[in-house]
């Protein structure tokens, strides 16, 4: 009887042992999947007189091959490369929308003040001021486009971030569910392999969302933390996560929030870590900001600048120049407040912005956190740089060329904080003020000239009007040595330098005002030089603001870089951001396959291993059934020999 | 629980290695090849930011200076209009001087002389119309620092009978441009002080004109000291003539009266010279100029000396004054005075287009300099931007192959496998 047991335990086993390699086989390629291997033991022994006689095999487990650690790390690893990649994806989009060459932005900016000195050349000429028109009014249409490609990738992020979310909280109800099958096999004994390479699997697609931190608990579930220590998944209860907005409300930027037993806690974006949704939290709150500031403050600053430069001028029929670009306003999308559900703010503060200087502009957001009732700090975002102001001294407060206006002054409280975001929105709806072409202000409104009967020999470098209409003016030079002179309007004799600035104003104000005369040359004794107001049959002749445009090119405006080479800089800070990205994905990409390899070379299935596998254990099934036809045999023999 | 990874490999993860560095592969390949076709190295700013910003910068200038040259092409051509146009004008004094000249001749008569007036105003008619010349583009070419359509007005009432309408004055080069306009007050315009041009007429308060039994001539006033001229006119009077109390010496006595009166009139003053050679008498009483006198003075002579505010004015007096001179007394002086007067104006038309030359000089070498710095900004953004084509084919190449060999070796690996043999 006993061989009868052997054999057929041992036939049992072996069939067991070959249906596993078959499962491993049918399952090469299913993703997640841990190779099972059967684990067979033998039957204790029976004690007899001659000894101990073994009763044939039985299967202990069937073991599932996986590595803890090299799973950890495997998911760790993808996540980075889910993060980097995102960003890295994301920013090739954000640098195409500004491309330079020809059609580029910077192209369009430096023909248009180009295009001023055609028309110094020829002032009278209507062509060449309509060609200043076109050119003012494509560069507004190419700023204008890039803002709304800007738009659209904005909402684009957002909306993937939303199907994102979505598909994190659905892994997590999965994962819970599964946690709840395993628990209840738990007292059972034996592992339930399949549904335990279920939750790696979805562990694992988690991680490529977000990356989490599992911690196995006593009763077989694992409880699935994000942000370092929030628990996303604990046993079977889900906390979801969701988008919210930060602290202001700020439309442009998003944060996540886990929503614990009706509590919503806002996870840090430091504590995230890798995966796909804070790679592209980080692209649309870091690098989508920063290229809309960079954006909003080429538009700002050239449109602000050409624009005060034209009403330093007058046009075919006389009048002062008005607005070229749209003039920049300010208002409640460039001041906000904190939102609920964070602390409102208590006191009675109204901020309000202006532009005071655009050569000094940051592309930047900045907070604003009150200490007392008129003073505190500043924050620049973009590097962190905090300037403590006081509105009882100094009201406005002047930081970066933008002035900040407290209008209730002394009603602010500790405690309370604002949000500028200057450049946020002078990119969306630019464009060209004005069309005719009579009306370009090219006229400077003040005139020099010289004396009549001067011996030496001056020679006008530039004048140029700070002021329009012309203030103090007629003010006659009188030099008194080929270094000196005197002035009609200030009392006292000044050194003459050729090539130096003399100014309206003595001293010279900041900014400077009035009017600003360069001259060159050696002047006689009793030479003079008048600055007088432009007579007006001479102003139809004049193109002296063309030429003050065009020398705007050379003013420095974008971190002291000329105003032409504004968006060579832009193009160039956009693109170091996209290339150190490209090299973080192409480096987290190599590890992670790395990884995987590795986690794959315990827990993956080698179909030649199988191949051997099956011929191993079909050679024993057989043996086995040769054993089982023996016992048979010998049965069969007493039973013949025992029936006559 | 780990069985032994240390020489194991996974199927499907040996699969799936093979395919991603398949795509890789065909990813760089698909990259280079896009170097290849647009001749660029940099396609995007993130393959070179540095590169990309430096090409950005490259383009922008090339363009600057494109336009700069178009305005420097501008002036040019005003300053050369405006230098052949001065020269045209020293030609019309040229042949204006020749007809003057030819007014001296003593014996022709009043209606000749009327007859070359007649030539002389056509002339300066001309000369007129070429200090208003305009460029091509409609802006006159002498504005100095800017004036109106016609910088040139004239002939007013006296005393200031040519006016130039604008602002004297002259803009200086820049490194990349030239003026636009020349100073056509420096050019056309004369000051007293610096200039010294002064028209004398002689006559008699008594009799009209100097009687053709005497000859009464002055010299070409000149000036003593600049500092003291205050560009007022005078006129001499001649109150008394003594030959008798000095023999073989005239002495004359005279007033000055000054129009505007600044210092004058200054009166009974004498000068004294031998009667034989007919004088010179000096006259010094005007303040910083000097003036001699020949001839035979006699009282009721009256010696008018007027300033001439431009070159017209002085060829306004010429055709007034030969045109209308009553003796060949009246016209040799009109004659000497106009000669002196025109050499001047010609020597400032002179001096002025001596400037337009330079300018012009100055325009070439600008021309030049910006052409070498194009050729560097070009030579950069190409270095920026453009791909070294020997090293873009010999890299494509090199992808190619090796892009080929992953695809052979992956077909031959696929095709081993222990279930191949068994049967």
């Amino acid at each position: 009887m006993s061989i009868l047991n052997i054999g057929t335990r041992a036939l049992q086993a072996n069939q067991v042992a070959l249906q596993t390699a078959g499962n491993n086989i049918a399952n090469v390629n299913t993703a997640g999947y841990s190779r099972q291997k059967v684990i067979l033991e033998t039957v204790q022994g029976q004690f007899t007189g001659g000894g101990y006689i073994g009763k044939g095999v039985s299967i202990q487990t069937i073991q599932r091959n996986f590595d803890a650690f090299l799973t950890r790390q495997s998911a760790l690893a993808a996540s980075t490369k889910s993060a980097d990649t995102a960003r890295s994806d994301k920013l090739m989009q954000l640098q195409s929308i500004f491309e330079g060459g020809a059609s580029g932005l910077g192209a369009s900016v430096s023909d248009m003040l180009n295009a001023f000195s055609d028309v110094a050349s020829a002032p009278t000429d209507l062509t060449a001021r309509t060609v200043v028109l076109t050119r003012v009014d494509e560069t507004a249409a190419r700023m204008r486009a890039a803002s709304k490609s800007l738009d659209d990738l904005q909402a684009g992020v957002q909306q993937e971030l939303g199907q994102k979310v979505d598909a994190i909280n659905s892994l997590a109800k999965s994962i819970a569910d599964v946690n709840g099958e395993i628990a209840k096999t738990n007292g059972l004994g034996q592992p339930p392999n399949d549904l335990l390479d279920r939750r790696d699997q979805l562990i694992r697609e988690l991680n490529g969302y977000i990356q989490t931190t599992s911690i196995p608990a006593d009763d077989g579930t694992v409880g699935v933390f994000v942000g370092g220590s929030q628990a996303l998944v604990l046993g079977t209860t889900v906390s979801p996560v969701g988008l919210v907005k930060d602290d202001f409300g700020d439309q442009l930027k998003s944060k996540l929030a886990i929503n614990r037993a009706g509590t919503q806690i806002v996870l840090d974006e430091n504590t995230l870590g890798g995966g796909e949704v804070p790679g592209l939290l980080r692209f649309q709150n870091n690098d989508l900001v920063e290229g809309r500031n960079l954006l909003g403050r080429l538009t700002m600053g050239i449109s602000t600048a050409m624009n005060d430069q034209h009403k330093l001028g007058l046009d075919l029929d006389g009048n002062v120049g008005g607005n070229i670009f749209t003039p920049t306003t300010f208002n409640g999308l460039n001041v906000l407040q904190p939102v609920a559900p964070a602390t409102l703010n208590a006191g009675g503060s109204s901020l309000a912005l202006t532009i005071a200087d655009p050569s000094k502009f940051a592309a930047s957001d900045y907070e604003l956190n009150f200490s007392s009732a008129s003073a505190g700090t500043i924050t620049r975002r973009s590097d962190g740089v905090v300037t403590a102001f006081d509105f009882n001294t100094t009201n406005p407060v002047t930081l970066d060329g933008i002035s900040i206006t407290e209008s209730n002054l002394g009603t602010a409280v500790a405690g309370d904080r604002f949000l500028f975001k200057p450049f946020a929105t002078s990119a969306s709806n630019i464009s060209s003020v004005f069309s005719t072409p009579r009306a370009l202000a090219v006229a400077s409104p003040v005139a020099g000239s010289m004396g009549a009967s001067n011996a030496g020999s001056l020679q006008q470098v530039a004048l140029t009007a700070r002021t329009n209409p012309p203030t103090n003016v007629p003010v006659t030079l009188t030099f008194t040595s080929a270094s000196t002179y005197t002035r009609s309007d200030v009392a006292g004799v000044f050194n003459y330098t050729p090539g130096q600035s003399i100014e309206g104003t003595v001293p010279a104000t900041t900014p400077l005002s009035q009017w600003s005369l360069t001259l060159q040359g050696f002047p006689k004794a009793n030479d003079t030089f008048t600055v007088q107001a432009m007579p007006a049959a001479i102003a139809k002749l004049n193109a002296g603001n063309a030429t003050a445009m065009t020398n705007l090119r050379d003013v420095p405006m974008f971190d002291g870089a000329a105003m032409t080479d504004g968006y060579a800089g832009m193009i160039s800070q956009i693109g170091i951001r996209a290339q150190s990205a490209n090299y973080a994905a192409t480096v987290s990409t190599t590890i992670a396959a790395n990884l995987e390899r590795d986690r794959a070379s315990v827990s993956g299935v080698n179909l030649d291993e199988e191949a051997a596998n099956l011929l191993q254990y079909q050679q024993a099934y057989q043996a086995s059934a040769k054993v089982i036809q023996i016992a048979q045999t010998i049965f069969d023999t007493i039973i013949r020999q025992l029936g006559g | 629980m780990a069985g032994t990874s240390f020489s194991r490999l996974s199927t499907a993860n040996t699969y799936d290695n093979a395919l991603r560095n398949l795509q890789n592969k065909q990813t760089s390949l698909a990259n280079l090849q896009e170097n290849l076709t647009s001749g660029k190295r940099v396609v995007v700013a993130s393959d070179d930011p540095t590169g990309a910003a430096q090409a950005e910068r490259a383009l922008t200038r090339l363009s600057r200076i494109t336009s700069d040259q178009r305005a420097l092409e501008m002036q040019r051509n005003s300053i050369a209009s405006a230098e052949s146009t001065l020269g045209d004008a020293v030609d019309a004094l040229q042949n204006i001087r020749e007809l003057v000249v030819s007014a001296g001749n003593g014996a022709y008569s009043a209606s000749e002389r009327r007859a070359i007036a007649l030539q002389i105003s056509g002339l300066r008619d001309q000369v007129i119309s070429l200090a208003n010349r305009n460029d091509s583009n409609g802006l006159p070419l002498f504005s100095a620092l800017g004036s109106a359509l016609a910088p040139f007005v004239g002939p007013q009432a006296p005393p200031q009978d040519y006016t130039f309408n604008g602002l004297p004055g002259q803009t200086a080069s820049s490194e990349v441009a030239i003026p636009f306009a020349l100073d056509g007050d420096r050019a056309f315009m004369h000051q007293p002080a610096r200039d010294g041009v002064y028209n004398v007429t002689v006559s008699n308060s008594i009799t009209g004109s100097i009687p053709s039994s005497r000859t009464l001539q002055t010299g070409n006033v000149t000036i003593a000291n600049s500092a003291l001229v205050n560009g007022s006119a005078y006129t001499i009077n001649v109150t008394g003539v003594d030959t008798v109390t000095v023999p073989g010496t005239t002495t004359v006595t005279y007033n000055i009266a000054e129009t505007p009166n600044v210092g004058g009139p200054y009166t009974a003053l004498t000068s004294s010279f031998s009667t034989a050679q007919q004088g010179p008498m000096t006259v010094t009483g005007m303040p910083g100029l000097s003036l001699t006198i020949k001839g035979t003075p006699a009282v009721g002579d009256t010696i008018q000396v007027d300033t001439s505010a431009s070159v017209f004015s002085v060829l306004d007096d010429a055709i007034n004054d030969i045109g209308n001179a009553a003796n060949g007394n009246a016209a040799s002086q009109a004659v000497s005075q106009a000669l002196h007067n025109i050499d001047i104006g010609m020597e400032r038309l002179s001096a002025v287009r001596g400037q337009a030359g330079d300018l012009l000089n100055r325009a070439d070498r600008i021309t030049s300099s910006q052409e070498k710095r194009s050729v560097q900004l070009e030579a950069d953004r190409s270095r920026a931007e453009d791909l070294d084509m020997i090293k873009g084919v010999s890299d494509f190449q090199n992808q190619q192959t090796g892009y080929q060999a992953a695809l052979q070796s992956y077909a031959q690996v696929q095709k081993l496998s222990l279930f191949n043999y068994i049967s």
